[in-house]
């Protein structure tokens, strides 16, 4: 592995991250997408869409959609526990929640310690990945959200990837 | 005053204190008598844009005067370079095909809005001098409209925009100072620059949106028309154009609904005086305008999306306020002055509910002044003699609504003036007045907004109608249809009876896109018609397109609002009004028609409902053309609720139009009843029931 040479490929995405977890991986994304953290909140379920869309909420008079970040990338559902909760991000102008198991903290990710995202060949794209994380002894999935909740080919190269995490 | 050079108003202001009034109406005065030196033009783009500046500089607030002052500086630093020859004194921006790079692109936006609400004001004022060339209010107001927007395209940096204003305001500076009379040459150049200036403003719009900034086509061709016009041509054709045309404008102040006794006496009135003499028409004008003017000095332009929020939270505020009120542990407390409390808060919140809903209501003044220009326009060029009669444009109807009845409104006017009014020898010929009146009343009734157009023309034809309808197949017979059903049949996509087909109307792209455009907004579109004696069509339209009259209805363990528009009853079938048809799904019997049932549950894969019909209840819905019966547990009530959209991120979910906040704080979804019904007819035939005898459903 050329180490150097990938440090210098991908440090553009150093910075602050919201790091969270979904089935007992940790995952990251920017904080600057983030909007604000809510508590688990009464969704009203929307016929005739994806399993992933677990439906709307009320955010203070606004009516946001939320999806179930779990079911996006294809991993199982489990039932919401006292630390689920739902991350609102804002993606093109755009507020979104995304229900995830637990949010662990933010922190710093120097653009060094960011590795590129690992290639499982080319029938899965890793574009919706900004690169790994390695900091304090862990490892994390850095999501470029933008991607995650435009491509549809995100659920079926998470899900490559968890495998081959 | 002596001419003040570049040099000494350059000095003039590096020593000027924004506050010291006196100084800066010396520098004002100074500029002006500069640029005035200069020509009327005002020589240079750089001059004129300084010109505009100190304009303002008068009439903004201490606090701004900085800015504009050092705004002027630049220009004055620019007129030096102009002088000198170092600058290009074409350095307008729509030679350049762009914004001034330094562009305010807010600033722009509001001058753009400005001035278009300033164009629609001196177009009813150019209107109100044909019929009254002698008006010199009105010409005082278009002269200010052109000399507004040319004062600030050129502070803005929009060359060819301010120095297009500027020829226009020549021409109306003569007519004011009585050089030259106000003619239908003159009418119809002002009008035409209005419009010039409205391309100009659209084009302005296009460039903040990327677009190269262009003059709009045709704008090098007026300007020298307004020159030649200007150095006298003008008198030489003024007599050319007296042609047959007349078009009487009348405004009828008069407030509330037709059915207002006054208002109508008002309007009787009115009506004679056209006949009788101009004076009277000026009484009966001239108190709107004066009371429209102090109005508009008295609002304040706010940003729409500001407005929404404001309403969110207001909506916010009546549920938290309702949750307080409802909570039970507030409800266990036995504090008489507790409980008076909170229902005191609760009627403020309210109150504040009913303002900031009235906050988004405007007066369809502007539209209906838009489309007396578009009768003025239409009667040039079919020919017809037409009075033009409003009424009620005092009505006030939500801001979004305004924008969508505008497209809507100038297909029926320009109908009703093709096909409707007849022209003058056959109007003689059948013994009415050779000058068709065309009446659009707008007012309040039963919580709607009603917008009435009539004309006093031929009628609709229902052998012609018919005929066509079943020439296009679009019925067999007219047996058994009424009139109502027959007038209905105009509606239908590419109906037209029209024999020729001419540039305004006849193309048949009308009447079906009309009542398109009205429902999509809530709204109902009736015809009234009476062979020879004329044609009303009334419009029928919500009062606010934020709050949607809803029923709210439970289905299993999820809640749905029915917009009640689309309700036309619900009732509990008995078992032997239900029956399963091969291959169309289950039908009830009402009232001798079968209509299909769509189980909402299963269309919508809800849990816990009801699966007998006669056991729940169904409601029958239509959307104008078809109906169904959906199948819901139970009604929770009727709710207003204001409808908001589910977000961008989920796109379009069929068979539901929005969501909407519901006094518990959760979200209820809005179902739209065409898109079910849709729905209910593909999914019907996936899942047949088949015919069991207890018509129990196979989960």
């Amino acid at each position: 592995m050329t180490h150097t040479a990938s440090v210098a490929a991908v440090s553009q995405h150093g910075g602050k991250y919201l790091t969270f977890v979904l089935a007992g991986e940790e995952y990251g994304m920017q904080i600057l997408s983030v909007h604000e953290i809510l508590g688990l909140l009464p969704v009203t379920r929307i016929p005739r869409t994806p399993a992933h869309i677990r439906g709307v909420i009320n955010l203070r008079g606004k009516v946001i959609p939320v999806l179930d970040l779990r079911l996006r990338f294809g991993m199982p559902s489990v039932v919401d526990t006292e630390t689920s909760c739902i991350i609102v991000v804002q993606v093109q102008g755009t507020q979104m929640g995304l229900v995830v198991d637990q949010v662990s903290e933010v922190t710093t990710i120097a653009g060094a310690d960011i590795e590129p995202p690992p290639s499982f060949g080319a029938d899965v794209p890793t574009d919706f990945i900004l690169g790994i994380g390695k900091s304090a002894g862990r490892v994390r999935l850095l999501l470029d959200i933008d991607r995650v909740l435009s491509s549809d080919e995100v659920v079926e190269a998470a899900a490559a990837a968890a495998d081959a995490g | 005053m002596p001419e003040t050079t570049l040099d000494v108003l350059a000095l003039q202001l590096m020593q000027l204190d924004p506050a010291d009034d006196a100084g800066v109406s010396e520098f004002v005065a100074g500029v002006r008598a500069h640029v005035a030196a200069r020509g009327e033009a005002g020589g240079t783009p750089a001059l004129v844009a300084l010109a505009g500046t100190v304009d303002l500089l008068e009439r903004v607030p201490v606090a701004q005067r900085g800015i504009l002052l050092g705004e002027a500086g630049r220009y004055i630093e620019r007129a030096m370079g102009e002088a000198s020859g170092t600058v290009p004194v074409a350095e307008a921006a729509f030679d350049e095909g762009a914004l001034p790079p330094d562009t305010d692109v807010d600033l722009l936006r509001d001058f753009i809005a400005e001035s278009r609400d300033i164009l629609t004001g001196a177009e009813a004022a150019l209107l109100e001098l044909e019929s009254n060339p002698a008006d010199d209010e009105s010409v005082n107001t278009v002269f200010r409209a052109f000399h507004t927007i040319k004062g600030t395209a050129a502070f803005l940096g929009l060359g060819g925009l301010s120095a297009f204003a500027h020829h226009a305001e020549s021409l109306l500076s003569l007519v004011r100072d009585k050089e030259i009379p106000y003619n239908s040459r003159c009418a119809d150049l002002s009008l035409r620059s209005s419009d010039m200036l409205k391309a100009f403003l659209d084009s302005v719009e296009a460039a903040i949106d990327g677009s190269r900034l262009v003059p709009p086509v045709g704008a090098d061709v007026l300007t020298s028309e307004l020159e030649r016009a200007a150095a006298g041509e003008i008198f030489e054709e003024s007599v050319v154009e007296t042609t047959v045309i007349e078009v009487d404008v009348i405004t009828v102040a008069a407030a509330g609904s037709a059915g207002d006794a006054a208002g109508a006496a008002a309007m009787a009135e009115a009506m004679a005086s056209v006949v009788a003499a101009t004076a009277v028409r000026e009484a009966a004008t001239g108190p709107t305008s004066g009371k429209a003017k102090h109005e508009a000095e008295l609002s304040v332009r706010v940003r729409t999306d500001r407005l929404d929020r404001l309403i969110d939270m207001v909506g916010e505020l009546v549920i938290a306020q309702s949750m307080i009120a409802g909570d039970t542990g507030v409800s266990q407390i036995k504090n008489q002055a507790l409980a008076r409390k909170i229902t005191h808060a609760g009627k403020i919140v309210r109150d504040l509910q009913d303002l900031s809903m009235s906050m988004r209501m405007v007066p369809l003044k502007g539209t209906f002044q838009k489309l007396t220009r578009l009768v003025r326009d239409l009667a040039q060029k079919n020919g017809k003699a037409v009075e033009f009669v409003t009424n009620g444009d005092d009505t006030e109807i939500d801001r979004n609504m305004v924008d969508a009845i505008a497209d809507p409104l100038v297909h029926m006017v320009r109908n009703s003036l093709d096909h409707g009014l007849e022209p003058r020898d056959e109007r003689q010929a059948s013994g009415k007045r050779p000058q068709g009146t065309l009446k659009l009343s707008a007012f309040h009734q039963g919580g709607h907004v009603v917008v009435e157009l009539k004309d006093d023309g031929r009628g609709l034809n229902r052998e012609k109608i018919v005929a066509k309808a079943i020439a296009r197949g679009l019925i067999e017979s007219e047996k058994g249809m009424s009139d109502g059903d027959v007038w209905q049949l105009i509606f239908a996509p590419g109906f037209s009876t029209a024999d020729k087909i001419t540039d305004v109307s006849g193309r048949g792209v009308g009447m079906d896109v009309v009542k398109r455009n009205v429902e999509q907004i809530r709204g109902r579109i009736d015809i009234a018609s009476e062979k020879g004696l004329g044609t009303t069509i009334t419009l029928r339209l919500p009062l606010t397109l934020a709050i949607t009259d809803g029923m709210l209805v439970r289905v299993g363990d999820e809640r749905y609002i029915v917009p009640t528009i689309n309700i036309q009853l619900s009732f509990r079938p008995a078992t032997d009004s239900l029956y399963t048809v091969t291959g169309r799904g289950e039908m009830v019997l009402l009232r001798e028609s079968t209509i299909p049932i769509v189980r909402l549950h299963r269309l919508f894969g809800i849990a816990g409902a009801a699966e007998r019909p006669e056991e729940a209840l169904l409601m029958l819905v239509g959307d104008g053309e078809r109906q169904c019966a959906i199948l819901v547990d139970e009604l929770l009530g009727q709710h207003q609720v204001v409808a908001k959209s589910l977000g961008r991120g989920l796109g379009t979910v069929p068979g539901v139009s929005g969501g909407a906040i519901l006094g518990d704080g959760r979200v209820g979804l809005i179902l739209d009843v065409a898109q079910i019904i849709q729905l209910g007819r593909t999914a019907g035939n996936d899942d047949v029931t088949p015919a069991a005898p207890d018509r129990r459903s196979v989960a």
